[in-house]
């Protein structure tokens, strides 16, 4: 049962940020989930503080919003300061992390965060919180958070998919026939903040960014269609996934890792197969 | 002049401290084909997008049919410069040319077999049918920015403003756009385009806008396109436009001697 936990939670944070990332990767923005996984340090913190507890939903608000407020410096630097985009995410993501920092050293001595579960994540201990749904079936806590997550978050692109299409596609275009391009941006700001603060809590940041940046990828190898690629990169995050899981257990070593190698592995695959698909068509059409 | 269909007064538009277009005021006249033409970087694009809300003047405003924007926008099309958005993105002609009913339909409406028909209807009238389940990354320059006008087609506006259409175009598309053009015209419609060609404008345009960063001139084509102020545009390049001239008198274009 505990495998079967394991890979569903991986699972579900490999679609949600399949999704998130397809639109990233599109916009040329896939680093800002990793901006936003660092910058959460500092509304960690004060929920932690203002809540006086570690329970999941404050933690969670907190983080989000101050991963929302990342997502906002960054983008107040780009189009207002006219900052160079991958600048912008630099300069505001380690700010806010070493504020994090600051604020958890000085005044946190006894709060409950540990740098190495930031970075790896816990996925293999994520059985151990389990919780009743129906009778014997059990579900772990983190498993039923993410489960959520990834119903808000389909639901979201399901309504906002024209919106969100439109904007990434051509943005000076949507301005002109009136889209409010600010909010379908902060709309999936926000969507990309929840899936990331979410996710790395259960996976790390590291897995987060491969499963951001690595599915949508791959998928955008393989089709010309954007719809496709959303739900081929949804595929081959559950496929990595699955591989994943099975190599690290056999070579009894981290989960999160060894997905995101298989994510690398099969990226190189997918790369060369399309690259030799495409020369073979050359020298025929030649 | 009846109303006018595009007035500016006083546009402003600053990149920092540099001004992209300064101070500019014209009104352009209803049914007519008018080219904006300038010097690279004299602000024609700039104007367009102001015009079109992509950017905020930082002084003065326009109007459109003497009203905001935001009130006659359904009326108004815009084609941007085709080198603007990735043509790599997974999406198809029809994919691209839909947009243009995005906005029409509701974004959160299907579209219907009606936008269906209109979609494909101006495919047609760029001559793109046949490519309709085509990948945009794998379309030559002409036919991207074909797939552009008929998007723009595709919101059936009263109104076109187009931003360098005939840019790195091959012939064929240049001729189909100067008879798409003509074709609009003669239904009405009111066309404003960004043109860097100066041996082409007077064949294709009526009206004229000439600017570098301030306005120039602006009239119908026979009365603004002469040496004295195509020199006051293009300034220091005066071989270009001496060798232009040049051209033109070859060709035994009714232009004063210098």
């Amino acid at each position: 049962m505990n495998d079967f936990y394991i890979i569903l939670t991986a699972c579900l944070v490999a679609i949600n940020c399949a999704i998130m990332g397809s639109f990233l990767v599109m916009r040329k923005m896939v680093m800002i989930g990793d901006a936003i996984s660092h910058a959460v340090l500092p509304g960690i913190f004060f929920a932690y503080i203002f809540s006086g507890s570690t329970s999941s939903l404050p933690i969670l608000i907190g983080a989000a919003s101050s991963g929302i407020l990342a997502t906002i410096i960054i983008e107040w630097l780009t189009h207002k300061a006219k900052l160079q985009s991958d600048a912008s995410i630099g300069i505001s993501y380690t700010l806010l992390f070493a504020i994090g920092i600051i604020l958890i050293s000085k005044f946190g001595a006894n709060a409950d965060i540990d740098q190495q579960c930031v970075l790896y994540g816990e996925l293999e201990y994520v059985p151990l919180w389990l919780e009743p749904i129906i009778g014997n079936f059990y579900l772990p806590k983190q498993t039923i958070i993410l489960l959520i997550v990834s119903v808000i978050v389909l639901f979201a692109v399901i309504w906002g998919y024209k919106g969100l299409l439109i904007t990434t596609f051509d943005e000076n275009y949507s301005l002109s026939i009136g889209i409010g391009v600010g909010f379908w941006h902060y709309f999936l700001m926000s969507g990309v903040s929840l899936t990331t603060v979410v996710s790395f809590e259960s996976v790390g940041a590291i897995l987060v960014i491969a499963f951001l940046s690595g599915p949508p990828a791959i998928a955008y190898l393989l089709t010309g269609n954007f719809k496709k690629m959303l739900v081929l990169s949804c595929a081959f995050g559950i496929l990595c996934s699955i591989i994943g899981y099975y190599l690290a257990k056999s070579l009894d070593v981290s989960v999160a890792g060894s997905i995101s190698v298989v994510i690398g592995g099969v990226f190189a695959i997918v790369f060369t197969a399309t690259t030799l698909r495409k020369s073979k068509i050359d020298v025929i059409s030649n | 002049m009846k109303t006018p269909i595009i007035e500016a007064h006083n546009l402003t538009v600053l990149y920092g401290r540099k001004p992209a277009i300064w101070n500019v005021d014209f009104k352009l006249p209803e049914g007519q084909v008018i080219g904006i033409m300038g010097p690279n970087g004299s602000g024609k694009s700039t104007l367009l997008k102001a015009i079109m809300g992509v950017i905020n003047p930082t002084t003065g405003y326009t109007k459109l049919y003497d009203q905001e924007l935001e009130k006659v926008r359904h009326k108004v099309s815009y084609v941007p410069q085709r080198q603007e958005i990735d043509w790599d993105f997974p999406a198809s002609v029809w994919d691209v040319v839909s947009m243009g009913r995005f906005h029409i339909r509701g974004l959160f409406k299907r579209l219907t077999s009606e936008d269906n028909d209109i979609i494909k209807e101006s495919l047609e009238k760029v001559n793109m049918l046949g490519f309709a389940k085509r990948q945009i990354s794998q379309l030559s320059g002409g036919q991207q920015q074909r797939v552009f006008l008929a998007r723009a087609l595709a919101q059936q506006g009263e109104l076109f403003l187009m931003d360098e259409p005939f840019a790195g175009v091959d012939v064929a598309t240049e001729e189909l756009i100067v008879d798409l053009l003509k074709d609009m015209k003669s239904k009405g419609k009111t066309l404003v385009i960004v043109h860097h060609d100066l041996h082409t404008a007077q064949s294709y345009f009526d009206h004229l806008v000439l600017m570098n960063t301030r306005l120039v001139a602006c009239g119908k084509t026979s009365d603004v396109f002469t040496d004295q102020i195509l020199t006051d545009t293009y300034g220091g390049k005066l071989t270009t436009i001496a060798k232009i001239s040049q051209e033109l008198e070859n060709k035994e274009f009714p232009i004063r001697h210098r």
